[in-house]
């Protein structure tokens, strides 16, 4: 019997129960949900300190290409949990190799989100993975095909929509009482940096270049390609706006499920003092069947945006909405409401991010930031990124996740991975 | 005798090929025949006289400018002034707002009145003096060179240099623009029937050529850069072969600019609008450079851009 398969037959058993957090008590190390963590920069850290405080989470194993970070985040693991021995990495393959693992977090850089998650599915493992859910829409696709496949569980750390701010903004634009929702305006302040223009370097002896740039092409060292601002390269990311995306569309996903996306525009412009390469600032204009979807970088003119550095305004028929991860207002006539006292709580609220991720992989029921959720979340944000490439405005099929007459967008669905990495079949 | 006359005849030909600018880089800006390429104001104020741009207006009459936008390039004219003609090119300029966005080189009858050298023939009227006057001799033809290059503006009459500005060391032309129409002011003298005419207006266009624009790539100031980029992508698959060089090169710069100036050219190239002869030629210019190249990531680089213009997908 292996590990999985343990698991499972112990979620049947407690199938019905209700599953809260932290009411777990002592729970025998055989009944524990065995974690490794990968890719252990700050976000890497949150895992960590998140995981490992769950009574029912053994913390197994780290891996970090960079031997510093492992280093640093080990000892970070013993001055918490001092009684905890995990085993360290710097190729994450020894942990895909490893049938004792249930879980795999993975906190790398995007362009590797998509290999690691996959190739866990394909070892038996769950995910919980780090936003933005891949580095292209053909990954995206891939993944959801691996995890249907290989029956796996994921969730993505878009830790805001655990919140009660989201379901409850939810609630109130799903009641209709705003009327009908025909626009969204979402912002976020800010972009990428330009990073100046340093000259390569030979990388340190304690990081693992070759394996850090995986399937991305192949580019010489230099500090600030690497830790801390990798995502301000096409290479390796989407910038600001790839970062912020899923959790500010996360909160029209979850009210308005919106489909049938066909138009992408977008203006923007490059950094121009340095290597980076994603946007510095970007507006990006949606159209789907029956909902109009935009993207600033400036707060957009509507009462109250302007003091939030990130948020969402929902328009309807009847009133409108403005929120961000822990606020919201809404206007409808002439008054300003924080909430809706006589709209009853209808979504369940979740336990909490990474609970409700280790209660799917008990129960075998996807959670709350599941893969086909996520998937269709983010991919309105990697067409904005080929339309900001190419400078021109885009058509999408969404039945068929083509653009229509433009080869050259589509080609930029995909990446062909660096040797010796390939999409897993 | 005979060698004499050849001798002679030779040299005529060479004068006559200077003076008619025939060099290849050159192309004229005014055909001698009508104001094509120009646009003229509602008032009017220059007609095309005996192969000769005239313009004589008093009291009304508008600048002239070219309908199209230059940034760096070497112009060449030969102008005449009347007794007291007062005239000047506008370069660099927006034709809405020509002289707060631009700047004029002076051309202006010396004596009534008397103008210093801020504000004389060869200088950049208001912002630059001319180091060095120029002969205001009234009547005659006199040859004007005006150099745009990036951030100088070099001013050369009679083939004298009189006037070099380095615009990031005069303050108030901070805010001019680096690209725009050029102009000819409309004659405005105080008095009736005086004139200014001009002929042999050529243009040497730099940002047309590769090597310059290459330059360009290297520049500290951004805006000189940006400019550079939007040659580069104008001129296509002429610019392929030296971007793979800069890619390949050590200016973290230069790098920069060229890998992303390669992609800009390719999304160009790929626009379903776009000119069948520019994507062929980026298309065939990616494929040499990608095998001449020595530089591995620079090859693949390539390699990955040439298949965003053959890609065709497979389903």
């Amino acid at each position: 019997m292996n590990r999985r398969r343990f698991i499972r037959n112990t979620a049947i058993g407690i199938m019905g129960l209700p599953l809260l957090s932290n009411s777990y008590g002592n729970i025998a190390p055989s009944d524990k949900i065995r974690v490794a963590h990968i890719g252990l920069g700050n976000m890497g850290r949150n895992h960590l300190n998140w995981f490992s405080g769950f009574s029912d989470v053994e913390t197994v194993a780290l891996c970090d290409v960079d031997k510093v970070r492992l280093g640093e985040k080990y000892k970070l693991l013993q001055e918490i949990h001092p009684n905890v021995r995990a085993d360290t990495y710097t190729d994450f393959r020894h942990i895909l190799d490893r049938k004792d693992i249930d879980v795999i977090t993975c906190a790398t850089p995007d362009h590797w989100h998509a290999l690691i998650a996959m190739m866990a599915f394909q070892s038996g493992k769950d995910v919980y993975g780090e936003k933005p859910l891949s580095y292209s829409v053909e990954e995206g696709q891939a993944m959801k095909k691996a995890l249907e496949y290989n029956d796996s569980v994921f969730q993505l750390g878009t830790q805001i929509h655990a919140g009660d701010n989201y379901h409850r903004v939810a609630e109130i634009i799903q009641s209709g009482l705003l009327g009908k929702i025909h626009t969204v305006r979402l912002w976020k302040t800010g972009g990428s940096p330009g990073l100046g223009f340093p000259p390569t370097e030979i990388p340190p002896d304690t990081l693992d270049w070759e394996l850090w740039l995986g399937p991305a092409p192949y580019e010489e060292y230099t500090p600030v390609r690497c830790h801390g601002s990798f995502r301000y390269f096409f290479d390796y990311s989407g910038g600001v706006f790839g970062d912020f995306w899923c959790h500010i569309a996360d909160i029209v996903y979850m009210s308005l499920q919106p489909q049938g996306l066909y138009s992408i525009d977008t203006r923007g412009k490059r950094p121009d003092d340095g290597i980076a390469d994603t946007p510095r600032w970007i507006e990006a204009d949606f159209k789907f069947k029956d909902l109009d979807l935009y993207w600033t970088t400036t707060p957009p003119p509507v009462p109250g945006a302007e003091k939030m550095h990130i948020g969402a305004h929902f328009e309807g028929t009847d009133g409108s909405l403005t929120c961000d991860y822990n606020t919201k207002v809404i206007h409808m006539g002439n008054e300003i409401l924080d909430d809706i006292a006589e709209l009853p709580e209808t979504l369940p609220r979740s336990p909490g991010h990474q609970r409700n991720f280790l209660d799917a992989v008990k129960s075998r029921v996807q959670p709350e930031s599941n893969l086909a959720y996520v998937r269709e979340m983010t991919l309105p944000m990697h067409l904005a990124l080929i339309s900001f490439r190419l400078k021109r405005k885009l058509q999408w099929n969404s039945l068929t996740e083509q653009f229509e007459g433009d080869s050259a967008a589509n080609y930029l669905l995909s990446r062909v991975y660096r040797n010796p990495w390939s999409l897993p079949e | 005798m005979k060698n004499v006359v050849l001798a002679s005849f030779i040299i005529t030909l060479q004068l006559l090929s200077c003076s008619a600018q025939t060099d290849g880089a050159f192309t004229p800006l005014f055909n001698g025949k009508n104001l094509s390429n120009w646009t003229l104001g509602e008032e009017g104020g220059f007609e095309v006289i005996k192969g000769e741009l005239f313009t004589s207006s008093f009291g009304k009459g508008d600048d002239l400018f070219t309908e199209k936008w230059y940034c760096n390039y070497v112009l060449r004219l030969e102008y005449m002034l009347s007794d007291v003609g007062n005239s000047g090119i506008l370069i660099r300029c927006d034709p809405q707002s020509p002289w707060e966005t631009g700047v004029e080189v002076q051309l202006l009858a010396p004596w009534t009145p008397w103008r210093d050298d801020l504000h004389c023939t060869g200088s950049i009227y208001g912002h630059v003096a001319v180091t060095k006057r120029p002969d205001e001799t009234t009547g005659i033809w006199h040859k004007m060179e005006i150099r745009c290059d990036r951030n100088t503006i070099r001013v050369s009459v009679d083939d004298i240099v009189t006037t070099l500005a380095n615009i990031d060391t005069v303050k108030t032309m901070g805010d001019k623009l680096l690209c725009g129409a050029i102009g000819l002011q409309v004659n405005h003298a105080n008095t009736e029937g005086q004139y200014a005419k001009f002929r042999n207006i050529y243009i040497r266009d730099l940002d047309g050529e590769p090597e310059y624009v290459s330059v360009g790539f290297y520049e500290k100031e951004t805006m000189l850069r940006s400019q550079a980029y939007d040659a580069a992508i104008t001129l296509g698959a002429k610019m392929v072969e030296p971007l793979t060089i800069m890619m390949s090169g050590y200016s973290p710069v230069a790098k920069t600019g060229s890998r992303q100036v390669l992609f800009d050219i390719v999304a160009r190239a790929t626009a379903p609008q776009s000119e069948e002869t520019y994507k062929n030629d980026v298309a065939i210019a990616l494929k040499n450079s990608a095998n001449s190249t020595s530089s591995e990531i620079t090859r693949n680089y390539l390699k990955w851009l040439s298949g965003m213009i053959d890609y065709s997908p497979s389903n």
